[in-house]
């Protein structure tokens, strides 16, 4: 007999606890979910539950079975209603017999919590004032995806995923699927390329996918992120595209955090994931990654693109081949344009997303690809690629032992806020426009500020004292970043960058 | 050294500031670093080598490794648009 079944008629606890009888056992855990009057501030009369029979079943068993393997337990069962039921009736019922009573604790909780995440059952509610509404609070129960779960309609009786086009390839198969459905994936930056990341990723059935991403949604990038809507902007992206995937495929377990990943979180939100596909727009993810990477052994993917041409890199923290790192020692933000400052056709990331999404493909299933420390360059006007091997250097060993006794480096304060050029003075910083003449006419800064135009910026270091405490400033940051990184880089030590620039004082004022 | 030919290949900001993808140079340098300094003569090359990589024939290499003739030289930038 199954150990997970479907019933239309009220549950039997009594008989299903009979059944998990056994006396090589000294302990029985079980739960048990109600239907409760209320939901999220409405009163509830009664519900109804639908399932996808056949395929709830075999996944409802599948977790049953990882639960007994998992936890060393003797017997464990689940039962689960569909159909009518009414107020303080049994929705759900998990039972489990073991040797101890830790390990039918821990299997039972797990149960219910994988059968909440993972079984395709749907929740009718009846409210007080006459209205019902269809809820899939049982699919959709990760935290952070909470928010947007009651946004979206789900079909009641929409078809099940199929992937047998996929495992119709020799090289996937059914245990390829297997592979993919248990694989777990972060994707940091849902933008022009995480995008067709996550589109893939989930219409392939990878199991979890994490999304990073702390912007929300501007009509500025629709011309390349063509999954959202223009009705959308102002929302955050990391639920938006939470909510995609769910939609286009139910069965994936989506984690969305709106945030930006810095030293302090990487690591936490990095545990569990199998590889990690760094979609973002800025060496500072993308060095942090790095440096995790040398840290925990990870692989993480990584794609950039400009205008018409991209990168892709593959970096094995577990193999001696290279790092970002080794590649760019030296890279910083600013120093040449993002998609908002270079500009870039919407395509480009198109392209590079989903290459990025076939390697991650091809590297869960163990097929041949780009091989680590390989940095792919495909240029999209003259359509070239090249392949180039990047050699691990010596300093990376250096970085890799640093990197495994202690933290994450959050980087360097290159970058200060403050909220007025006059605060700015007062902190003995002496100022640096590193903007042309045309925007300095039209908003002039103070009398005395040093002008040094990016164009001139090292011909005409030599106006600026090394040992000289300056604050390099633009219209929105990134200029003078890049500025203050190149005179660093030439022995300026005290240089710094006002983060936001001039535009960033404007809205705090 | 007597000139030879060397093949070129500019990516991204040089793709730009180049006005073209590639070309096949006659030139005299003896190693990407006099390369890049040759070309920055003729283009307006804003990024310093020091920010750049190079890879001679498909491989990252050092700005000091000596030029043969017929070598596929590929300047490249850092990008991290997404």
């Amino acid at each position: 007999m199954s150990p997970f079944r479907f019933s239309t008629d009220a549950l039997d606890t009594a008989a299903l606890q009979r059944a998990l009888r056994d006396e090589r056992c000294g302990g029985f855990a079980s739960f048990e979910g109600w239907v409760r009057n209320h939901n999220e501030g409405h009163a509830v009369t009664r519900l109804e539950y639908e399932a996808f029979t056949e395929l709830a079943e075999k996944e409802g068993a599948r977790i049953v079975e990882e639960a007994r393997t998992k936890f060393g337990v003797t017997r464990a069962a689940c039962a689960h209603r569909v159909g009518s039921l009414a107020l303080g009736d049994v929705a759900v019922w998990v039972g489990v017999s073991a040797a101890h009573r830790d390990e039918a604790f821990r299997a039972c909780r797990f149960i219910i919590d994988e059968v909440k995440h993972r079984v395709p059952i749907w929740k009718k509610e009846h409210y007080v004032n006459g209205d019902s509404g269809w809820v899939n609070c049982e699919r959709c129960a990760m935290p952070a995806a909470h928010t947007h779960e009651h946004e979206h309609q789900h079909a009641v009786h929409a078809p099940a995923p199929d992937y047998s086009r996929q495992i119709a390839l020799r090289e996937v198969g059914v245990e390829g699927q297997a592979q993919l459905r248990s694989a777990s994936v972060l994707v940091v930056g849902a933008g022009g390329l995480g995008v067709p990341v996550l589109q893939y990723l989930a219409g392939a059935g990878v199991g979890r996918l994490g999304i990073i991403d702390a912007d929300r949604l501007e009509p500025s990038n629709l011309h390349r992120q063509t999954w959202y809507a223009l009705s959308e902007c102002g929302q955050e992206k990391s639920s938006l595209a939470a909510a995609r995937v769910s939609a286009l495929n139910p069965e994936v377990r989506v984690e969305a955090h709106a945030l930006r990943l810095d030293a302090h979180n990487a690591e936490r939100l990095c545990a569990g994931h199998d590889l990690i596909l760094d979609c973002s727009d800025n060496f500072a993810t993308k060095f942090l990654l790095n440096d995790l990477a040398l840290r925990t052994g990870k692989p993480v993917m990584f794609a950039s693109v400009y205008q018409y041409e991209g990168q892709l890199q593959l970096v094995r923290g577990d193999s001696a081949t290279a790092f970002l790192r080794c590649v760019w020692p030296d890279a910083r933000d600013g120093l040449v344009g993002n998609c908002a400052e270079a500009g870039v056709l919407g395509p480009v990331p198109g392209v590079f997303g989903s290459l990025q999404a076939l390697e991650a493909l091809k590297f869960l299933l163990g097929l041949p690809g780009l091989k680590p420390g390989e940095m792919l360059i495909f240029d999209l006007i003259t359509l070239r690629t090249q392949r180039l091997r990047a050699h691990r250097q010596p300093e990376c060993e250096a970085h890799r032992r640093a990197a495994s006794s202690g933290e994450l480096q959050a980087p360097d304060e290159l970058e200060v806020h403050f909220s007025s050029l006059a605060d700015a003075a007062s902190a003995g910083f002496a100022f640096v426009d590193v903007r042309d003449s045309r925007e300095r006419e039209a908003e002039p800064l103070p009398a005395d500020t040093l002008h040094l135009p990016m164009s001139k910026l090292l011909t005409d270091a030599a106006k600026l004292a090394l040992t000289g405490r300056y604050l390099m400033i633009c219209a929105t940051g990134k200029r003078s970043a890049a500025a203050a990184a190149l005179l660093r880089s030439q022995g300026f030590l005290e240089c710094r960058s006002l983060r936001g620039g001039l535009k960033s004082l404007k809205v705090s004022a | 050294m007597s000139a030879r030919e060397i093949r070129v290949q500019y990516y991204a900001l040089l793709r730009e500031q180049a006005g073209r993808s590639d070309e096949t140079l006659t030139t005299a340098a003896r190693d990407p670093r006099e390369l890049y300094a040759e070309l920055r003569t003729r283009y307006p090359f804003t990024l310093p080598p020091e920010m750049l990589r190079v890879a001679i024939n498909a491989e990252f290499g050092e700005w000091s490794q000596p030029l043969k003739a017929g070598d596929a030289v590929v300047f490249i930038p850092p990008v991290a648009g997404g």
